[in-house]
């Protein structure tokens, strides 16, 4: 496994957090190749099924990234998928997912800084867990 | 608690009669020992089919989501908690309804008497002062009932009906000092690893038949997402992740309306303890919103709403 | 047919040597409740059962059945062809099914062995298995066997059958498939006249105690069109939570679903359970849903169970009486009241 490469699915908002990576990019900031990004009109779009679609796929991790609080383009979408992220992590780390394979950040259009680090972060964190071993769909084996 | 069979026949006649309902739900007596049947009364002669004892533990209110006839309900602690869900989550009218509270002291496990029964089999079942006689070929033998209560009953602190037009015997007093999460905590103190072998090892046998969501009274999607198939976000097959992912959705789904029935876990063909998954919800939404679950018409669910402050530790 | 008798200090002789033989599924304590599996010693055997949680029906027709592989890679010049999933038919045996189960799946051979469709896996696994069966001495307040034409010493669907009797067992074989299978046991002990007589006495008794509680013939006279607008459903489905229990727990039940299941670049067509009790079994491309109302729903699967079934095929029920779906309803759905309801000529 010398030559594996963690794969992070990213949700990121349309309005903030992609913005974030766009100026990152433009920016010409650096930060590893592993994400996979994932525009969503806005946190509270995420669905905790796209969360597990993306590990039942072979996802290593998963970082959702929205408007800081208070500047949601929606107002309060963000705020809405606060509660229920708070709850979907406990609830994921409860049945035996390792906490670093789940990251959510706020980070605004113009935090393209704060995208790039949270990004090295998150690939790092993931990394250091190794290859996802749980909620991956493999073929039946049976008869 | 047999006297609530006297009383619930004597408020359906009476309702029925003064033209306040349209139909009543409760239950009929069973055709096998443990079981009872839900049931809805349309008229007057039908009225004394109506029963109640002590294995009346499947949630009525799941018969309740999307009836627009006047409808009198029997409701237990729990039961009408659900009710309370699904007045304020719109599935149900709360004017439409006339509730029928049933001050409750838990209902019976067929599991654990079975249990304790060691392959012998019942053939009747009384219940008298606190105590249940089983009996079956050449053998009768007695419980306490406190010895073979659902064990979500056993921790339960809401035994009497929260809201209610008429109530069938005098509210019950509630259990002081109960640890409900006992069985959570320990799960949390264990490794990730831990935690995966122990829910792998809880789902093993499940045979995705899916009584446990659909005798839930919160479950009334016009669509599952394991129906949905385009994409299809959940496999359908007995494999250990789709298995999990399953579970776990369902569990998700009852974020925030879960009142700890145990409809779900008395339903299950294969005793799958469910309720492991939604009891962890439960105590989280306890510890980070304060909400308790079916208590009030007045507030929102905690996730129907936020606050500013909320806690987002988790958050970088 | 040959019968022999052997002590019950000698079961787990004659298990292991049956092992020694061939592949072994027996009645396996998992558990609170009891399941059809493969042993490996003498001792996983439990025949102190009453009967299993699961019927044993997934032995020949699988929850999972993996019927197709396939690849998606790009340049793999098989991509995309199906190839059939190598099986395992070794010869085996199911020791301690109890009579209704062997029954079941004569019930079902019309639907998965008949002159124009065979079903290869159904096919080959029947040809596969000698079923030796374990007659019930005491049947359960919910078993209604003779009600449904087979019962609890019913050797139809069997190759071979054991009686309990007490200090022994009585082996009966009823095919030759069953005879062969007793003589390679080297199984030749005579049945004392003791145990004949009380094998006999308990057939009796355990017959006694069922009666017949419905008349099949009754739901057979009736007309169909007038059954299926009888207004006994509305009652009936009321309960009803259009759970899988009753039909993924029924011996007979067979119907399935099929899926493509692909991870990465290879996939596979299984073969799933599937329950006439789900909105989702009906549901057309369109939209359209024939069944969309759980009255049709639950009318369906009594009127397969007990009418249509008759009607196509002319041999009894699709129901075998094991009682499980009684058991386990999680809300006391009982088929039996449904059934005296339907022929509308209670005789308990």
């Amino acid at each position: 496994m010398s030559d594996w490469e963690p794969k992070i699915v990213a949700f990121l908002c349309n309005w903030c957090s992609y913005g974030g990576a766009d100026l990152a990019g433009v920016s010409r900031m650096q930060y590893p190749a592993n994400i996979r990004v994932i525009r969503v009109p806005c946190t509270g779009r995420v669905n905790p099924k796209f969360i597990l679609a993306a590990m039942r796929h072979g996802a290593d991790g998963v970082w959702v990234s929205g408007c800081h609080p208070g500047d949601c383009h929606y107002i309060e979408g963000n705020l809405y998928a606060r509660r229920k992220f708070a709850l979907l992590k406990n609830l994921l780390e409860h049945v035996g997912i390792e906490p670093d394979r789940l990251h959510f950040s706020w980070i605004s259009s113009a935090e393209a800084t704060k995208f790039a680090e949270t990004a090295r972060a998150v690939v790092g964190a993931v990394r250091a867990l190794g290859p996802a071993k749980h909620f991956i769909k493999k073929l039946a084996e049976v008869a | 608690m047999l006297a609530y069979t006297e009383k619930i026949r004597e408020a359906a006649r009476r309702l029925l009669a003064e033209n306040r309902v349209d139909v009543v739900i409760g239950y009929r007596k069973g055709t096998i020992p443990f079981a009872n049947e839900p049931f809805l009364a349309k008229s007057s002669e039908q009225v004394d089919r109506l029963y109640w004892d002590g294995f009346c533990g499947a949630n009525l209110a799941n018969y309740l989501p999307k009836r627009t006839d006047r409808v009198a309900i029997v409701a237990k602690g729990c039961d009408s908690r659900n009710i309370v869900v699904q007045v304020l989550e719109n599935q149900i009218s709360r004017d439409n309804l006339y509730i029928l509270g049933a001050p409750c002291k838990g209902m019976l496990d067929r599991r654990a008497i079975r249990k304790a029964l060691k392959g012998k089999e019942a053939t009747s079942c009384e219940e008298e002062d606190g105590k249940i006689v089983v009996s079956g070929r050449g053998f009768s033998t007695s419980f306490e009932r406190t010895d073979v209560l659902q064990e979500n009953c056993t921790i339960c602190i809401h035994r009497n009906p929260v809201i209610y037009d008429e109530l069938l015997g005098d509210l019950v007093p509630e259990q002081q000092g109960v640890d409900r999460y006992e069985d959570v905590r320990k799960v949390e103190a264990m490794s990730p690893e831990e935690r995966w072998r122990y829910f792998e090892e809880l789902t093993a046998s499940c045979i995705r038949c899916y009584a446990c969501r659909n005798a839930c009274p919160m479950c009334f999607c016009p669509t599952c997402f394991v129906d949905e198939s385009t994409p299809q976000w959940v496999g359908k097959t007995i494999n250990p992740t789709d298995t999990r992912t399953f579970h776990f959705l369902r569990a998700y789904h009852l974020g925030g309306r879960c009142t700890d029935c145990g409809a779900c876990e008395r339903a299950c063909p294969v005793g799958i303890k469910v309720r492991q998954f939604t009891k962890k919800l439960e105590k989280d939404i306890i510890e980070l919103y304060g909400y308790e679950v079916g208590l009030s018409l007045e507030q929102r669910p905690p996730l129907d709403t936020y606050k500013p402050g909320d806690p987002e530790s988790f958050i970088k | 047919m040959l019968e022999v008798y052997f002590q019950k200090a000698k079961l787990n002789e004659v298990i292991e040597q049956l092992i020694r033989l061939l592949r072994v599924y027996a009645p396996v304590l998992k558990g609170a409740y009891h399941e059809f599996a493969q042993i490996k010693t003498a001792s996983d055997a439990d025949l102190g059962f009453q009967n299993t949680r699961l019927s044993p029906k997934g032995l020949f027709h699988p929850h999972l059945e993996r019927m197709f592989e396939f690849s998606l890679a790009k340049g793999d010049p098989q991509a995309s062809i199906l190839r059939e999933v190598p099986k395992d038919y070794s010869p085996s045996v199911i020791l301690g099914i109890r009579p209704c189960d062997a029954r079941a799946f004569q019930v079902d051979d019309v639907n998965f062995d008949t002159s124009v469709v065979k079903d290869p896996w159904w096919v080959e696994r029947r040809k596969s298995m000698t079923l030796v069966g374990l007659a019930c001495n005491e049947p359960c307040s919910t078993c209604f066997c003779t009600t449904v034409g087979t019962g609890p010493f019913d050797t139809n669907g069997l190759d071979a059958v054991l009686v309990d009797v007490g200090d022994g067992y009585v082996v009966r074989a009823v095919t030759e498939r069953g005879e062969e299978l007793v003589l390679k046991l080297g199984l030749k002990d005579l049945v004392p006249d003791e145990a004949a007589k009380k094998a006999e006495e308990q057939k009796v008794s355990a017959e006694q105690s069922l009666g017949r509680l419905f008349d099949t013939e009754a739901i057979a006279k009736r007309d169909s069109a007038e059954l299926f607008n009888a207004g006994f459903w509305e009652e009936v489905q009321f309960a009803c939570i259009n759970c899988g229990t009753c039909t993924f727990l029924c011996p007979t039940c067979w119907c399935f679903d099929i899926q493509d299941e692909v991870s990465g670049e290879q996939g596979e067509r299984v073969r799933l359970w599937d329950s006439c009790m789900f909105p989702l079994f009906t549901l057309h491309g369109s939209g359209h849903n024939p069944r969309s109302q759980k009255l049709q729903r639950v009318r369906q699967r009594f009127m397969h169970k007990l009418k249509y079934y008759q009607d196509k095929y002319h041999q009894g029920v699709a129901c075998v009486g094991c009682g499980r779906c009684v058991t386990q309803c999680p809300v006391n759905i009982d088929i039996r009241s449904v059934a005296q309801l339907m022929s509308a000529s209670c005789i308990c």
